[in-house]
C-alpha cells in the first residue's frame, strides 16, 4: 500500500449525494490508501454506516485502501458488532465482456443445452422402446396423461378450430364472390385446416395447455426435491413422469388435430351455406373432393412432430429450474413461448419441404 | 460382522461441490450396522450436502462413498439402482410427491421395485405409516399433514424398502419440542428394532443427546471433529466448545474485528 495517504474529509451529511465521495474514493489509483476523516461528523447512523462501509468494500475490490479517521464513540459503538466479513462481499462490477468471449459462453450454454437435450430424448427413446414388462412403459401414468392432455382439452380445440374455420371461409368468401367461385371457400378452408391451421391450433393450444403445464408441474417437482426423492429411491423420473407425458402428448395430438380439422371445416360449411346461401350439398361434395388423403396425412404427422417438441421443451424447462417459486414461473412461461416458436419453425420447414418434394 | 466385512458405509476422503464452489472438502466417516452417526455443524457447514452425496445427488469431485463396499457413483446404472435399493433417505422437507396420497407415496418404492400389485403394495405401506404413528393417514394428500406429520411419511416412505442404511435430514428442524423428542424415539427404536445404521443430520443439541452413538462435526466442509458423542464433547476445537455449550464463537486467532481492519493508525 502506499506509503502516503489520501485524506479525504467525510462530509457531515452524506445521505444527500454520496456519489462525490464515492468518485473520490475511487479515483485514486489502485494500491492507495484513502483515509476518510470522520472529525467533522457529529454522529453516524446505521444508513450512513451502511454507505460507509459499501464504499470501504467497494475500495477494497478495486484495491484501494479505505481507511477510517476521527471515530466518534459512538461510531465506534456501531460499528463494533459488525462482522469484518461485510467487507468480503464480492462487489466488483460485472465485467463488460468482449463480443467475442459473448459467442464463446452463449456457444458453450448451447453445447451444455444440446447435451442435457439429448440425454433427456434419448432416455426418453429408450423408456419408450420397452413398451411392457417390470420397467416399461407406466401405461396406467399415460393413460392418464392422455385424459388431462385430450380429453380436458377437446372443448377448447374444437370452439376455436370452429371459430378459425367461420373467419377462413368469411375472408376468403369477400374474395372469391367477385369471381363467382364462392364455392371454392370449400377448398380453401379444407385444404388450409387439414394442412396448416388445424395441426398448428392444435399445436398452440396444447403448447400454452398443455406444456405450460408440464413445465409448472416438473419445475415445482424440482424445488420440492421431489425429483431428488425419487432418484434416492432409484425411481427414474424419466420412465415415470417424462415418458408418460410426451407419449401421451404423441398419441392425443392427431386425434386432437383430427377434431380441430372436423371444427375447422364444420365453421366454413356453416359459414358457406348460412352467409354466402352455398347448397350444402354442393359444399360437401366440394370439401370431399379437394381433400386428397395425402394432406390429411401431412397435418396429423406435423402433429406428432408438434406433440414432442412441446413435451420435450416442457419437460426441459420444469427441469431446468433452479431457484424458488418465481423459477417456476419463468420456466412456464418459457416452455410456451419456445414451444410455440419451434412449432411455427418446425411447420414452415415441413411447409417448405412438401412444396419442393410434391 | 467379521472384521474385513466391508462397513455398511464409508465416505472416504470425498470432495464436492456445486460448480467451482467446493462445499465438502476431504470429508471421510464410516458407519455399522445397528449404530446412528449424526453429522453436526452450523448451517452452510455440508450436513445436507453429505448426505446428497452419499445418495448420489450430487457426485463427489474426489474420494468416494461406499455402500457394503460398493462405489455408488462408479457403478452402472443398474448396479447402482440395486445399492440404492438399500438406502433410505428422509428429506428435510419430506419431499413427498404432492400430487400422490400418503399411502400411494410411501407404496410406490415398492410397486417399482418389489413388482407388487397396488393393492398389497398399499396395505404393506399402511403398515409402515402405522410404525411411525400415522395409520389413519394413508388416504391424506401430503398438503393436508402438519410439519411433524410430513416427516414421518417421508419416514415411512424412507423405510419402505426395509433399507439397511437410513440417512435422515433434519428430523426435528422446525418441530415443537414433543414432536421431535417423538421423532427422536422412533429413530431410537428403528436402530433396536432393525439393526439398521442410521445417518443423520441436525443441530438440535436435545437430539444429538438422545440420538448419537457417534457424531461427525463439520465446519466448511471439513471434519474437525470425529468419535464418539462423548470423544467429540471432549474435543478442543473452538468450534466444537462453541457448538455444545450454545455459545457465539470466538473470534479466530488473529482474526482482526472491522474497527481494527479499518481505523486508521497511522
Amino acid at each position: 500500500m502506499s506509503p502516503e495517504p489520501v485524506l479525504l474529509p467525510f462530509p457531515e451529511r452524506l445521505d444527500a449525494d454520496p456519489r462525490d465521495l464515492r468518485r473520490s474514493v475511487l479515483g485514486q489509483a489502485r494500491g492507495s490508501t484513502v483515509v476518510l476523516d470522520l472529525s467533522g461528523v457529529p454522529a453516524l447512523d446505521e444508513v450512513a454506516a451502511a454507505r460507509l462501509l459499501r464504499l470501504a468494500a467497494e475500495g477494497r475490490a478495486a484495491g484501494i485502501d479505505v481507511r477510517l479517521a476521527g471515530l466518534s464513540e459512538d461510531a465506534r459503538r456501531l460499528l463494533a458488532d459488525v462482522d469484518p466479513g461485510v467487507l468480503e462481499e464480492d462487489l466488483a462490477s460485472p465485467k463488460i465482456r468482449n463480443p467475442l468471449e459473448m459467442i464463446g459462453a452463449g456457444t458453450l450454454d448451447a453445447i451444455d443445452t444440446a447435451a442435457s437435450v439429448s440425454t433427456l430424448v434419448k432416455d426418453t427413446a429408450f423408456g419408450v422402446a420397452r413398451p411392457f414388462g417390470k420397467k416399461g412403459i407406466r401405461w396406467d401414468r399415460t393413460l392418464e396423461q392422455m385424459a388431462l392432455v385430450g380429453a380436458d382439452a377437446v372443448p377448447i380445440v374444437v370452439f376455436i378450430s370452429f371459430l378459425v374455420g367461420a373467419v377462413l371461409a368469411l375472408n376468403g368468401a369477400a374474395q372469391l364472390r367477385q369471381f363467382g367461385a364462392a364455392i371454392f371457400i370449400a377448398n380453401l378452408v379444407g385444404i388450409s385446416m387439414t394442412r396448416e391451421m388445424g395441426p398448428l391450433i392444435t399445436a398452440v393450444i396444447v403448447a400454452g395447455r398443455t406444456g405450460s403445464a408440464i413445465a409448472a408441474e416438473i419445475g415445482s417437482m424440482v424445488v420440492s426435491e421431489e425429483i431428488d426423492a425419487m432418484r434416492t429411491m432409484a425411481i427414474s423420473p424419466v420412465r415415470f413422469l417424462v415418458v408418460p407425458k410426451v407419449l401421451a402428448l404423441a398419441l392425443v395430438m392427431p386425434l386432437l388435430t383430427t377434431l380441430s380439422n372436423a371444427a375447422g371445416i364444420l365453421g366454413g360449411y356453416l359459414v358457406g351455406i348460412a352467409a354466402l346461401q352455398l347448397s350444402s350439398d354442393a359444399y360437401v361434395s366440394q370439401t370431399v373432393q379437394s381433400l386428397f388423403l395425402n394432406d390429411v396425412i401431412t397435418g396429423l404427422a406435423k402433429s406428432v412432430v408438434f406433440a414432442v417438441l412441446i413435451g420435450f421443451v416442457g419437460v426441459y424447462k420444469g427441469l431446468s429450474v433452479r431457484g424458488g417459486p418465481e423459477a417456476v414461473g419463468r420456466a412456464t412461461t418459457s416452455s410456451v413461448v419456445t414451444s410455440i416458436i419451434l412449432c411455427i419453425v418446425a411447420n414452415a420447414a415441413f411447409t417448405a419441404l412438401f412444396y419442393f418434394t410434391e | 460382522m467379521s472384521a474385513d466385512a466391508p462397513k455398511l458405509l464409508a465416505v472416504e476422503n470425498v470432495v464436492a461441490g456445486y460448480g467451482d464452489r467446493r462445499i465438502l472438502d476431504g470429508v471421510s466417516f464410516t458407519v455399522d450396522r445397528g449404530e446412528i452417526l449424526v453429522i453436526l455443524g452450523g448451517s452452510g457447514s455440508g450436513k445436507s450436502t453429505t448426505l446428497r452425496t452419499i445418495v448420489g445427488l450430487l457426485p463427489p469431485l474426489e474420494g468416494r462413498v461406499l455402500i457394503r463396499g460398493r462405489d455408488v457413483n462408479a457403478a452402472e446404472p443398474a448396479e447402482r439402482d440395486e445399492i440404492l435399493r438399500d438406502v433410505g433417505m428422509a428429506f428435510q422437507s419430506a419431499a413427498l410427491l404432492n400430487s400422490m396420497t400418503v399411502a400411494d407415496n410411501v407404496a410406490l418404492p415398492m410397486i417399482e421395485h418389489w413388482n407388487l400389485d397396488r393393492d398389497t403394495a398399499l396395505m404393506l405401506a399402511r403398515m409402515r405409516l402405522a410404525s411411525v404413528g400415522l395409520a389413519r393417514a394413508g388416504e391424506k394428500l401430503p398438503s393436508e399433514l402438519s410439519g411433524g406429520m410430513r416427516k414421518r411419511a417421508g419416514l415411512a416412505r424412507a423405510l419402505a424398502l426395509e433399507p439397511s442404511l437410513l440417512l435422515f435430514d433434519e428430523p426435528s428442524a422446525g418441530l415443537d419440542p414433543i414432536t421431535a423428542r417423538e421423532l427422536d424415539d422412533l429413530i431410537l427404536s428403528l436402530k433396536a428394532r432393525r439393526d439398521m445404521g442410521i445417518v443423520t443430520v441436525t443441530h438440535e443439541l436435545g437430539s444429538i443427546n438422545t440420538i448419537a452413538d457417534r457424531a461427525v462435526m463439520l465446519a466448511e466442509g471439513k471434519v474437525v471433529a470425529a468419535g464418539t458423542l462423548t470423544e467429540v464433547r471432549a474435543n478442543p476445537h473452538p468450534l466444537v466448545q462453541a457448538f455444545f455449550r450454545r455459545e457465539a464463537l470466538p473470534p479466530r486467532e488473529g482474526e482482526k474485528t472491522l474497527l481494527e481492519e479499518l481505523e486508521w493508525r497511522p
